[in-house]
């Protein structure tokens, strides 16, 4: 593990005990908003990316998405400003505002 | 107590020049025609888009004012794609009850008089917070499933693209289909990518339409044999499987059992094929074909309406056009018309018995199974 990595947060529901991200809003399973934060490591493996020829207005084109497991069974969906990444590539994450940004993780490059 | 499809009305789908309230009423008409005009207690209805300047129009009153329905009861149901579906389930439902006993349901969609990008807003709207938070669209997250399915069971990604030949070589034969030419396979290879493997032929299209259905109580030859519903988690990521849709395992499991039936007994069904691939998919989750052999239905041949299952032969989403609260509704209407034998040039070729139609809202998030068949069968 990297130790200049940032770490990200991640909820649990107190209602379904379902752990996701991001931690800021009520659960995406059940909707209950009592949720128990925890940090963890902002390092994660690529499932699936695509790039978005044709983003959402206002998001600039190509808009290059990918879903990140953090850990066992909590992923995120994060933008990259990078070449898009292949299934099974190391990235490290941080949150930016509302969004989780991936690149890809120098020291699993190294 | 049986309920069945009396008859059937669809307007035009594409881009039409009437309003909402028109296109459902034109809809409507050859629907009460087909029971000559006998009364009509209930009134299900449902479209997903906004119409109005502050939210959605107030369809229900209108709809009981121009078709004369005063007296009806009347409900709103809204599943976002699966909107169509979700009204059918609902009639059904009450005329089960024997509260009701005759019940006019309509779906219908006005989404080509606005521009694209709010259309968008409005669909992507669909998905959860985070999802739109972070620059996602329906066709960028259908692309990830994609990615995660052809990799999973070893599939060349031009497999897809078999899904999008079919459908609009299926739709050709449909009047009521928005496009009316057929693709072949490099068409759809080299058109315009819209969220890699994804190009704009594995897309369904924005379109206004309508469909609207009387049922009654008692058996005929559309009968409701089942109906099923399933749940999965709204956000792609909380999925443990990104190659199947769990919600639509759980709808048909459940459509089969009340039927009393297994999947070999289906002989037509109308799918949810948004996007090319989850036409594929759905084979799959409806349990015709085992994971990863969907493409080779399509290639086979097998799909086609002389061949072991038909699938789409209206079209389906792909090759009819899209108007999302309707397409639910469409898809069972198509089945009824298939086993009346009322579908015309996109007949398939042996009168089935027994069909199947799957609608699903979102990506998944509710997906609804309904099988229609003669009630003696």
């Amino acid at each position: 593990m990297n130790a200049n990595e940032g770490t990200l947060e991640i909820a649990r529901c107190e209602a379904c005990l379902a752990r996701f991200l991001p931690a800021d809003g009520p659960c995406p399973r059940c909707g209950a908003v009592g949720v128990v934060t925890f940090p963890v490591p902002g390092l994660g493996k690529v499932l699936a990316a695509t790039e978005l020829l044709v983003p959402p207005p206002g998001v600039p084109a190509p808009h290059r998405l990918a879903i990140v497991e953090i850990a066992e069974g909590v992923r995120l969906l994060a933008s990259t400003d990078e070449p898009l990444p292949t299934r099974g590539t190391l990235v490290s994450v941080r949150k930016d505002g509302e969004i989780y940004r991936a690149r890809a993780d120098p020291a699993a490059a190294g | 107590m049986t309920v069945h499809v009396a008859s059937v009305g669809i307007a035009r789908f594409g881009k039409r020049a009437e309003g909402l309230i028109d296109l459902a009423a034109e809809a409507a008409g050859p629907a009460l025609e087909g029971v000559g005009r006998k009364p009509i207690d209930l009134l299900v209805a449902g479209t997903m888009l906004s119409h109005g300047p502050h939210g959605p129009e107030p369809i229900l009153p209108r709809l009981a004012g121009r078709l004369g329905l005063e007296s009806a009861s009347g409900f709103r149901v809204e599943a976002t794609s699966a909107t169509g579906a979700m009204a059918f389930h609902a009639a059904v439902l009450a005329l089960e009850s024997g509260r009701f006993s005759r019940a006019l349901v309509i779906a219908a969609e006005k989404m080509t008089d606005r521009p694209t990008p709010e259309i968008t807003a409005e669909l992507t709207a669909a998905l959860h917070p985070s999802e739109v938070a972070a620059g996602a669209t329906m066709p960028g997250l259908a692309a990830m499933v994609t990615q995660r399915y052809l990799e999973r069971h070893g599939l060349a990604p031009d497999v897809i693209d078999l899904g999008s030949v079919h459908a609009r070589a299926m739709a050709v034969d449909n009047p009521m289909a928005q496009f009316h030419k057929a693709v072949s396979r490099e068409e759809v290879a080299t058109s315009r990518p819209v969220a890699l493997p994804l190009r704009l032929l594995h897309c369904s299209a924005i379109s206004d339409g309508a469909a609207a259905m009387v049922l009654e109580r008692g058996p005929g030859a559309a009968s409701v044999l089942g109906i099923g519903q399933g749940f999965e988690s709204l956000r792609l990521v909380d999925r443990p499987d990104l190659t199947t849709f769990a919600a639509t395992r759980l709808a048909a499991r459940i459509a089969y059992e009340s039927a009393k039936i297994t999947r070999k007994e289906i002989e037509v069904a109308e799918v949810h094929d948004a996007f090319a691939p989850l036409g594929i998919v759905h084979l799959e989750d409806l349990g015709v074909c085992g994971l990863g052999e969907g493409p080779s239905w399509f290639e086979k041949g097998w799909v086609a309406r002389d061949g072991r299952l038909p699938v789409n032969p209206s079209g389906g989403l792909l090759g009819r056009g899209h108007p999302v609260g309707v397409s639910g509704l469409v898809a069972i209407a198509e089945v009824a018309l298939q086993l009346r034998g009322e579908a015309g040039a996109r007949s398939v070729a042996r009168l089935p018995k027994v069909g199947l139609s799957q609608s699903m809202a979102g990506l998944g998030s509710q997906s609804f199974v309904t099988i229609l068949g003669s009630a003696e069968s």
